[in-house]
């Protein structure tokens, strides 16, 4: 049998001028990755082979999957998403600084949206321009002057970091609407603790369940109720949503009800749930449903997804709302350009992680550079996530490069554009083997009333699965692996 | 329990059934034979497709009845909402919306179940038919298993077991009803076929001979699979269970004139309709007035149902 590695410590691929989460060198693993390396190294292809089959088929059978739909298709098609066995794994030291700079980036952003529905201080004194506010499809007046349960809005986020080859961490984006994604950090690793005892024995890596408590505790904190055991719910779209099973998972792991817009009134300016013996008061609603679709009344007036009334009885104090509507303010990928600024005047302090370079493409000069620059960029729509409406310079055919630099003429203020940065790879296993991937990570950052910012152990590594390829996300093929922190 | 998680579980129950029922009629007229089948192209499996009641739909993408078609049809089909995939992937997806509130064990069977049945093809089933529609009664019956052994008897059972017996009901009716009319143009040669096919399908012929011995009337079968009091399959005995289920359900209202009362007095008329009915009811055209009257009722029940306990508005707090 041909073993993976004949020489451990070898890199089994060349490193490339990229830098590699395991391969200090093409001769050294770096020494955090030591023990999972000599592991994977000792398994046969066939082995490893067959336990990725193994967890790919329990992910089947326990229904850990996302419906993607496909307009060539009539049937909505339910994939499993592709888990990679070899952990990420970060040092103790690296996650203590990274750790940092995400609260201090999350605490700003706090207090930035706090500021934006009320006084505007940075808007008046001229860090932020008025029109970034106005003009923002997130920013909803109907929040002006509303005082939220403990001032706290980003009740959960997900700040997407990546690793330039200069080894140091970028934010990319700050995800504080309603991110996903916490089912899979959970479950997989519970998963390989399955299929792997031995190795979570040997390691000492950072907990991961205690957060979910964390989670519960932080949603309970919010109930402007003082009721000892408030009544939460989780609002879903639906079973047809592509992050269905989250919802379940989330709703079932932390005891909260999991509710359509349908199961739920609005009496009084109060919202109940519709039970089988009768309505029941809900205190707080953990909504996974963007501002547009919660309340028809207030927002969108077709969505049939939300509860007519909420926002009335938001306003009455009567229920608490997670995250609170309006924080896409704060995420909108034109806004993200000032929050090294918003950390230096909230809280005068120097941001700990730093921004990928960003041109604003309404900026005539910033434009110009873009443009004469195109296929060594990244452009995105400010408005969109999820990989939808972007262009990758270098991938791009001449017609799509063409394309791009007419839809930027034409409504510039729509784009934003940054450099194409060398996202670090770690292996993967592909057919037994290791190969590398570009990946990135996602961190979860929880906030309740007390306004601390708890950042989940880890979070998310997600992985480009196609060899070369910078997109991570999973409705466009992506993969995720298990993240360690060590202890 | 929210009311939307009350109807998921009734029609979960109604699904398992009917996907058990849709095997056990399939695989038995999948092998008797007629005379018509050898004189006329296709005449078997068009009457596959009768037994099932879907003729209109059927027609609406095919021309004709090929084995490959009806079988693909009734079994693999998502597109026909009452295909054996369509059933059990509905269960499934209903489980999906409850699986905080049930055992885990009903998610992996049901879960399972619909995964095996994705990945069977038509050309699987008719390498043998048997054997398929076997594993699906079996499977069916793993649920059941599970379900009798692990759950809790709250409302969550009542409402799944509910679900269950009146499909139970329903569709026993039915296949009494397709019969019955087509026995009234045929030799009785033909109708001993049928009514044998009949009770195989519920597995009652065994059960059946242990009353009649031989005497294969019609008027015997229907009495059995109507009124018998002891076989799980029959009509009576469906209506005793949904019944005793029904009452068993606690909410906070009973009182007079509340919807879960009046759902209890309908099953319960049926009921005592059923217990003292007599056997030259089950003769001729008197049989297909019962039937009719079975089925209408039947129907009104669910609806009941759907307004006592699915859509109640404006419940008091």
């Amino acid at each position: 049998m041909s073993k993976l590695d004949p020489l451990p410590g070898l890199s089994p691929y060349p490193l490339q001028h990229f830098y590699d989460e395991m391969y200090a060198d093409e001769r050294n693993v770096r020494p955090h990755y030591k023990h999972v390396n000599r592991m994977f190294s000792g398994m046969s292809p066939e082995e490893l082979q067959e336990k990725q089959k193994l967890m790919q088929r329990r992910m089947m059978e326990e229904g850990i999957t996302f419906t993607l739909y496909n307009p060539a298709q009539d049937q909505p098609m339910e994939r499993t998403i592709p888990f990679d066995m070899i952990p990420r794994i970060i040092p103790k030291g690296e996650w203590e600084r990274l750790e940092a700079g995400i609260v201090q980036r999350i605490t700003a952003l706090n207090l930035f949206i706090h500021d934006i529905y009320h006084e505007q201080y940075i808007v008046k004194d001229g860090i932020v321009p008025r029109r970034m506010i106005i003009s923002n499809c997130y920013f909803r007046p109907e929040m002006s002057g509303l005082r939220v349960p403990g001032g706290a809005y980003i009740t959960t986020s997900g700040i997407d970091l990546i690793r330039h080859h200069d080894g140091e961490y970028y934010v990319l984006e700050d995800n504080l609407r309603t991110p996903s994604g916490f089912s899979y950090l959970f479950k997989g690793r519970s998963l390989m603790n399955q299929l792997f005892p031995e190795l979570s024995f040997a390691s000492s890596i950072r907990d991961v369940d205690h957060s979910l408590n964390r989670f519960l505790s932080v949603l309970r904190s919010l109930s402007p109720s003082r009721t000892k055991d408030p009544v939460i719910a989780l609002l879903t779209p639906g079973e047809y949503n592509s992050a269905y099973y989250e919802h379940a998972f989330l709703a079932q792991q932390m005891g909260i009800h999991l509710v359509e817009g349908r199961d739920l009134v609005a009496q009084d300016h109060k919202i109940y749930l519709k039970m089988m013996n009768g309505l029941r008061r809900v205190d707080v609603l953990y909504r996974r449903l963007d501002d547009d679709f919660i309340d028809p009344l207030a927002f969108q007036p077709s969505s049939l997804l939300g509860v007519a009334g909420l926002m009335n009885a938001y306003r009455a104090g009567n229920i608490a709302i997670a995250n609170a509507p309006g924080t896409g303010v704060a995420d909108d990928k034109a806004m993200y350009v000032y929050v090294p600024d918003m950390i230096r005047y909230y809280l005068n302090e120097e941001p700990i992680l730093g921004n990928v370079p960003t041109y604003l493409l309404s900026r005539p000069q910033e434009r110009q550079y873009v443009l004469d620059h195109l296929s060594e960029m990244v452009v995105k729509e400010t408005s969109l996530s999820g990989g939808y409406g972007m262009l990758i310079g270098s991938e791009a055919t001449k017609e799509e490069l063409i394309d791009f630099r007419l839809k930027i003429l034409a409504e510039p203020e729509r784009y934003i554009a940054q450099p194409i940065m060398s996202l670090s790879r770690a292996p993967v296993l592909s057919e037994g083997s290791m190969a590398p991937r570009h990946i990135d990570l996602r961190a979860f950052v929880l906030m309740g009333a007390d306004r601390k910012p708890h950042v989940i152990p880890g979070g998310l590594t997600r992985v480009a699965m196609r060899e070369g390829s910078l997109v991570v996300n999973s409705s466009q093929g992506g993969g995720v692996k298990d993240t360690w922190v060590m202890a | 329990m929210l009311n939307r998680n009350a109807e998921a579980l009734f029609w979960i129950g109604r699904y398992i059934e009917r996907a058990e029922n849709h095997a056990r009629l399939i695989d038995v007229h999948y092998h008797i034979q007629q005379e018509e089948d050898f004189q006329e192209e296709g005449h078997k499996w068009s009457r596959l497709i009768d037994t099932l009641g879907v003729r209109n739909e059927y027609l609406r993408q095919f021309e004709s009845f090929s084995e490959q078609d009806v079988l693909s049809f009734i079994t693999l089909d998502l597109g026909n909402t009452n295909s054996l995939f369509s059933c059990v992937h509905q269960a499934r997806n209903n489980l999906r919306t409850l699986r905080q509130h049930l055992p885990s064990e009903l998610w992996d069977i049901v879960n399972g179940f619909n995964l095996w049945l994705g990945e069977q093809s038509v050309a699987d089933i008719m390498r043998g038919p048997h054997q398929f529609y076997q594993q699906v009664k079996e499977r069916a019956a793993m649920f059941l298993g599970a379900e009798q052994s692990v759950m809790l008897r709250g409302n969550e059972w009542h409402f799944i077991e509910s679900g269950r017996f009146l499909e139970r009901a329903e569709n026993t009716t039915r296949i009494l009803q397709t019969v019955t009319v087509s026995c009234k143009s045929k030799d009785i040669n033909s109708i001993y076929t049928q009514l044998q096919a009949v009770l195989k399908s519920v597995s009652g012929y065994q059960s059946f001979r242990r009353y009649y011995a031989d005497d294969m009337s019609p008027e015997c079968i229907l009495e059995f699979l109507i009124v018998n009091p002891l076989f799980p399959r029959s009509i009576r005995f469906s209506f005793h269970k949904l019944e005793e289920h029904l009452a068993k359900l606690e909410l906070d209202t009973t009182e007079k004139g509340s919807g879960h009362e009046k759902v209890i007095r309908q099953a319960g008329k049926i009921k005592a309709e059923l217990d003292y009915m007599e056997k030259d009811e089950m003769s001729g055209d008197l049989a297909l007035d019962v039937l009719e009257s079975l089925m209408i009722s039947c129907q009104r029940l669910g609806r009941t149902m759907d307004g006592a306990f699915f859509r109640r508005e404006g419940v008091s707090v």
